[in-house]
């Protein structure tokens, strides 16, 4: 089945949970990194390579306050983020659905 | 040990290569629904428990001053048990609350900050018009009767309701709205009656906010639902 049409940067298995954690709280909302990783069960060192993409891509921004260990890390969904999860969900739906079509049109037919 | 092929083999599938399509909406419904749980302040355990309170505190103060002429008021053992549900409730909710706000911030959650600060101003009302109604001579009926069952819901729920409207939260409006008008009919039933009134409007709006919030969920679970669909054709 072709993967094409999903957008690459979303159609990870990781990167897919941190955008629809993320897409559950309201808009302009953020999540600490911490609940997030409690939240996803990833380690540190893979949610930060996995957020840095998203964020490379405009999908989220991350804004860290305070020092040393007191430092506070906070992730945000962009509209831009929202936008591509509906479009990826979009895209995801209609692969499915062909694949659905293309299985009951080549199933045998009882008569 | 591992090997760089394995090593590139492992970045590859992190990176979604050879994910499936039926994969990843399976993947894409699980994640929203844990989140939207793990995010809900109020999850049905919680109206479960609000619903036993109300049944079991109402249902003790309309028995225990059932029948009463003239009226003297609760029993100090049901006014005791409504103390106590409604401690257990209020330390359960703030758990809840603290726990789905875990490391949230942001608009929203100043906005339920703002909210909880009205509604907890609004119930001062009711004990507010309870004192001027004794310093002015009112009957022990209406004062320790009709005030305390039916004022709190008029007037906490005029102010959830104003909150549910300015959000556009239906749910929460139906649900203040029933409350408001059970405080209404609670004002002209009598004393005892009046604790009964309060009570069925409490159990009816807690109940119909929790049916309809658990509604709201839907989405995903439909989602989930089109997932589990295509996983099996």
């Amino acid at each position: 089945m072709g993967t094409d049409a999903l957008d690459p940067v979303i159609h990870a298995p990781a990167r897919l949970r941190i955008v629809a954690t993320l897409a559950a709280l309201a808009d302009g909302d953020s999540l600490s990194f911490t609940r997030l990783q409690d939240m996803l069960e990833l380690t540190p060192g893979n949610l930060i390579t996995h957020l840095r993409k998203l964020e490379d891509a405009g999908y989220l921004t991350s804004e860290t306050t305070g020092n040393g260990r007191a430092s506070l890390t906070s992730i945000t969904l962009t509209r831009t983020g929202r936008v591509a999860l509906d479009a990826y969900t979009d895209a995801l739906r209609d692969l499915l659905g062909g694949l659905q079509t293309t299985n009951v049109s080549h199933s045998p037919r009882h008569t | 040990m591992q090997g760089p092929r394995d090593i590139d083999e492992a970045t590859k599938a992190a990176d979604g290569e050879g994910l499936d399509p039926r994969e990843a909406a399976s993947l894409l419904a699980k994640a929203e629904r844990d989140a939207k749980r793990q995010f809900n302040l109020s999850p049905p355990w919680i109206a479960a428990l609000g619903g036993v309170v109300i049944l079991v505190g109402y249902g003790a103060l309309w028995l225990s001053t059932r029948g009463q002429h003239p009226y003297s008021g609760p029993s100090p053992l049901a006014i005791v048990l409504v103390y106590v549900g409604v401690i257990v409730a209020i330390a359960a909710s703030v758990k809840v609350y603290q726990r789905a706000t875990a490391g949230v911030s942001g608009p929203s959650v100043r906005q339920q900050r703002v909210e909880g600060v009205a509604i907890l101003i609004s119930y001062l009302g009711s004990p507010v018009i309870q004192g001027a109604m004794k310093n002015y001579g009112a009957s022990h009926a209406i004062v320790y009767g009709v005030i305390p069952a039916a004022a709190p819901l008029i007037i906490v729920g005029t102010t959830v309701l104003g909150i549910a409207a300015s959000k556009a939260d239906w749910p929460q409006f139906g649900a203040a709205l029933t409350v408001v008008i059970g405080g209404v009919v609670a004002a002209f039933v009598g004393p005892s009656a009046a604790w009964l009134a309060a009570g069925i409007a409490l159990g009816v709006g807690v109940a119909g906010y929790a049916a309809a919030t658990s509604k709201r969920f839907g989405p995903a679970l439909r989602r989930n639902q089109w997932a589990r669909t295509h996983w099996t054709r």
